[in-house]
């Protein structure tokens, strides 16, 4: 390029030459002096500088040169100051960055379509609770929609397995899918090796398993002679028949699933009745089907909509309950668009995650407006260049463009560091997500995410140099040549770091309103101490007697209890907060319902001394003992909140309670424990003997112990060893403390304060650099006037006190607009909050406090150095 | 249109075609001589005209100008609608007469 233009330029120079040459020739053949001739020739040609200007116009469009000569000269002037290279490539990239990881997790989430044959024909055939709980449709409900919903091709159901399975030796936890036969038609998908499952695995028993393309890479390095190998689940052996294509793993983004088993295999697996195969009552299996060709989903639905009211009406007819009745009739169906997989992911993460995706966007905002005022300060200490520009015939629109080009390659910079920032941050918060368990989110970046960063590093280059470059547009020849200041962009200053205090005041109530929901939420009453308890589950890699699930679940307890340092071991079906206990209706010894009126209780089955490791005061009777087992009396303890409902004051000992044509006598009373999660509310819960429960399941209770001091994990090697001598086919899993366990629960909750206390941290950050340097700059601006007040007898306190009331002056209207702006945006997280309103005094106190707080201090040193000024060389200043 | 009038005559250098301008216009169109070049570029850079380097009459090396096939057809739309126009206007003057 260059060399080519080196080349056309001497060609036209000797082109040039030759006109000259002949026309001074012809001069001098009239007869004139040469050098005359000469001198008349250059005369009649014109300026040449002018028209070889003009010719490199036409070789080379005007913009494009002036494009590049901006570019080179950006870099140039940039290189000259790494500090504020540095700092406006670092605030963009942290701005970048995070809105960039924050759109892969919810591309990954949301966006990204499954891996298979024309995923938009997907839909998931859902039933919908009136509290919109629950999704999962029963194995006849499953049927009944297949086989009798005209606009759909082909449907499947599905249940996510967790099993430890052996494999040539070796035990290993894997995740798996239950599918009925017609998953991988539907979903269109064809085998890596061997064949998937059909039609004909749903006849009968069929032990056979497809493994996923990564399981494949990973266990047997894509060796062929993987189909055919056979592997214990349990107490049945499958055969592995096929592979999956790459690149598939579940239907549900984020899970993974190794292996794919005929979902009529589940009940031999996990060695259950066939129950859930006829009851339509119980809601496992996830649905999804594929519209024929040209049916849209809003007619599925409607079609859906009415074949369930049908269906629904009919079962409701068959319940005897009133309000189970009342239930039943409430729920509907509905067919929801499922190219990108089942919804449980969305579900879950869409709130945090859209309230996640305003901050960063205001954390970008921040970061432009920072940018903006740093390029501001640089345009106003480069004024007499701008104005020297000006006085060679710059425009005002080639001088823009000149600080366009500046923010261009910062934004461009921005977005490179920016880019790989994101890796790193959505990376961790993935693993945030995952919450301890694995969660297989792809986040590598697809044309969604460069788009997306693109678009956004070009609106941060637009917003951050379109001020000063409108701004240096605006200003002045004369007075900036004659070194005058001017005041037009101190104005414009002044409002940048306004906005960037208004979005920090806005970040600050965010993660305010999050960490005292968080604070909130752990100071809440749960009834019960978690503190030094130890926690964990039990597995079964072999078939053990049926016979000895009673026997197995009392050595499993007994065994705890002798562990040193024990001082209760319990078990538990359900474990308040991390567990949510089942309903049943019931019927209260002197109590009638009122039509209509929630019949239903809560029922956990504990092992004697539960209510000792949780310490959940006994208020009345007594606890369980060994002698409350099977085939003695049915008895119960119920909860304060169940008294209160059903007896009144009066005592409820003695009382019966019949629930499924058992009646229990009411032996306790204890007080209440909060079940589901932190924020749910007391119920009305009944406990039962696990002994007296319907048969054996040692996999089914959580294992729990009070541990006396010190770290409650330290019982885990012992119990881990003493496991297996229970029974061969026995492990320990999931061995954690209760505290962790409630983590678990309050998982979204703690992503938003983190990340919300991060970003509002950030926010402060940035807001006092603002102040900082704009303070800085007035200070050293009004350093004559400073001079002269302390000449005339102005004290130390009273500049520090006229520095700082400016500071004031900014904060105010920063800190007011903030107020209004989250006022209006908190609103929309409204149901991530606890305990606090989106408007909470205290916490919009906190972040004013904080903001205040933080900006003063970035106020002070300016003060301070405008304090120590000597009167005499303020005045002879300049 | 002039310049490619004067180029489709045969090829020729920038010199000749000043020379030429001058002559043919009976010194009506006072150029600088100059400015030919730009719009001698452009014209070659719209394909149009076609330049080599090649010994002039006084025996220097010198850039030669012709006409491309592109040049000779816009030439002939040219002169066709500076025809049409002309006579158009032509016919104006009489008929207003």
């Amino acid at each position: 390029m260059f060399f080519r233009k080196k080349q056309s330029e001497r060609q036209f120079d000797s082109e040039v030459q030759y006109h000259l040459d002949r026309a001074a020739q012809s001069y001098i053949a009239q007869g004139m002096d040469p050098q005359e001739a000469h001198r008349r020739a250059r005369l009649e040609f014109g300026g040449a500088a002018q028209i070889q200007e003009d010719l490199r116009d036409v070789h080379h469009p005007r913009w494009l040169a002036d494009l590049r000569q901006d570019l080179v000269y950006a870099v140039r002037t940039l290189r000259r100051s790494p500090g504020f290279l540095i700092s406006a490539v670092a605030t963009l990239a942290l701005g970048i960055g995070a809105n960039t990881a924050i759109f892969s997790l919810i591309d990954a989430v949301m966006l990204r379509p499954l891996p298979v044959r024309d995923p938009s024909g997907l839909v998931q055939l859902a039933r919908f609770t009136d509290t919109g709980g629950s999704r999962n449709v029963s194995y006849p409900l499953f049927e009944y929609f297949r086989d009798h919903l005209s606009s759909i091709s082909g449907a499947f159901a599905e249940m996510p397995l967790v099993n430890t399975i052996t494999l040539g030796g070796v035990e290993e936890n894997v995740y798996g899918d239950a599918v009925s036969g017609e998953y991988y038609s539907v979903l269109g998908l064809a085998p890596a090796a061997g064949r998937l499952l059909g039609p004909q695995d749903d006849a009968g028993p069929s032990p056979v398993a497809v493994i996923s393309y990564a399981y494949w890479k990973r266990r047997f390095g894509l060796d062929p002679a993987a189909i055919g190998k056979t592997f214990v689940a349990d107490r049945t052996v499958l055969t592995i028949v096929g592979v999956e294509p790459p690149g598939f793993s579940s239907i549900a983004h984020g899970r993974t699933s190794d292996f794919t088993v005929p979902l009529f295999m589940t009940e031999q697996i996990n060695g259950g009745s066939a129950a859930w195969r006829q009851r339509w009552d119980f809601n496992l299996l996830a649905m999804m089907a594929r519209l024929k060709p040209g049916v849209t989903v809003t007619r599925a639905n409607a079609e859906l909509e009415a074949l369930f009211d049908g269906w629904r009406n009919d079962k409701a007819a068959t319940l005897s309950g009133d309000f189970l009745r009342k239930q039943l009739l409430k729920e509907r169906a509905a067919a929801l668009p499922a190219a990108a997989g089942l919804n449980g992911l969305r579900n879950e993460f869409f709130e945090p995650l859209a309230v996640l995706m305003c901050i960063v966007a205001l954390v970008l905002l921040l970061a432009c407006a920072n940018l903006s005022g740093l390029l501001l300060a640089r345009a106003s200490s480069r004024q007499r260049e701008v104005s020297i520009r000006r006085a060679l015939g710059a425009g005002n629109g080639r001088l823009a463009r000149q600080f366009l080009a500046e923010s261009m390659l910062l934004a461009a910079l921005g977005a490179i560091v920016g880019f790989a920032l994101a890796q790193w941050f959505s990376r961790a918060l993935i693993a945030m997500m995952a919450n301890g368990d694995q969660l297989d989110l792809s986040v590598s970046p697809d044309w969604r995410i460069l788009a997306f960063t693109g678009a956004i590093s070009l609106l941060a280059c637009v917003a951050a140099g379109l001020a000063p470059g409108l701004n240096a547009g605006r200003s002045n020849v004369n007075p900036a040549l004659k070194q005058v200041r001017s005041g037009g962009h101190r104005r414009l200053g002044r409002a940048l770091v306004v906005a960037q205090l208004c979005i920090s005041m806005t970040l600050l109530i965010g993660a305010s309103l999050f960490i005292r929901t968080l604070v909130k939420l752990y100071s809440v009453d749960t009834g019960i101490r978690t503190e030094g308890v130890f926690m964990f589950n039990i597995n079964t890699k072999a078939p053990f007697p049926r016979a000895r699930a009673l026997a197995i679940q009392t050595a499993i307890v007994d065994r705890l209890q002798s562990m040193p340092g024990v001082l209760y071991a319990s078990a538990a079906a359900n474990l308040p907060i991390s567990g949510s206990p089942w309903t049943q209706s019931v019927q209260v010894e002197s109590y009638d319902f009122r039509p209509g009126e929630d019949d239903t209780v809560a029922f956990n089955a504990v092992a004697p001394k539960f209510f000792a490791v949780t310490a959940l005061p006994l208020l009345l009777g007594r606890d369980f003992n060994e002698r409350d087992a099977a085939g003695s009396k049915p008895v119960a303890i119920v909860s304060q909140s169940f008294v209160r409902s059903f007896f009144g004051g009066q005592s409820p000992l003695g009382r019966h309670v019949t629930s499924a044509n058992v009646a229990y006598e009411i032996v306790g009373v204890v007080g209440d424990a909060k079940y589901g999660s932190l924020r749910a509310a007391m119920q009305k819960t009944m406990y039962i003997p696990w002994m007296q429960r319907e048969g054996g399941r040692p996999t089914g209770y959580d294992y729990f112990a009070r541990i006396a001091g010190g770290d409650p994990m330290r019982v885990a090697p012992a119990m881990e060893r003493a496991i297996p001598e229970i029974d061969s086919a026995l492990r320990l899993r999931l061995p954690r403390t209760y505290a962790d366990a409630i983590d678990q629960s309050t998982l979204n909750e703690r992503m938003m304060a983190t990340l919300g206390g991060f970003f509002g941290l950030l926010a402060l950050m940035v807001a006092c650099l603002g102040i900082f340097g704009i303070m800085a700059f007035q200070v050293s601006r009004r350093i004559n006037e400073l001079g002269v007040r302390m000449a005339l007898g102005a004290t130390r306190v009273n500049i520090v006190a006229l520095v700082l009331r400016e500071v004031a002056m900014l904060l105010i209207p920063g800190c007011a607009a903030g107020c209004i702006a989250a006022a209006c945006l908190t609103r929309f997280a409204k149901s991530m909050l606890f305990g606090v309103t989106p408007t909470d005094p205290i916490a919009f106190a906190l972040a004013a406090c904080a903001l205040a707080a933080a900006t003063l201090a970035a106020g002070f040193l300016p003060a301070l150095r405008a304090s120590r000024i000597h009167p005499m060389t303020a005045l002879r200043h300049e | 249109m002039l310049v490619l009038k004067i180029v489709a005559l045969e090829p020729v250098h920038g010199y000749g075609i000043a020379q030429r301008i001058q002559q043919i216009s009976r010194d009506v169109l006072q150029v600088q001589q100059g400015s030919l070049y730009p719009a001698l570029h452009r014209l070659e850079k719209r394909g149009w005209l076609k330049a080599d380097w090649r010994e002039s009459e006084t025996g220097r090396e010198a850039k030669f100008y012709s006409l491309t096939r592109v040049g000779r057809k816009q030439l002939e739309a040219e002169t066709e609608n500076w025809d049409r126009l002309a006579g158009a206007v032509a016919l104006i003057m009489k008929t207003a007469e």
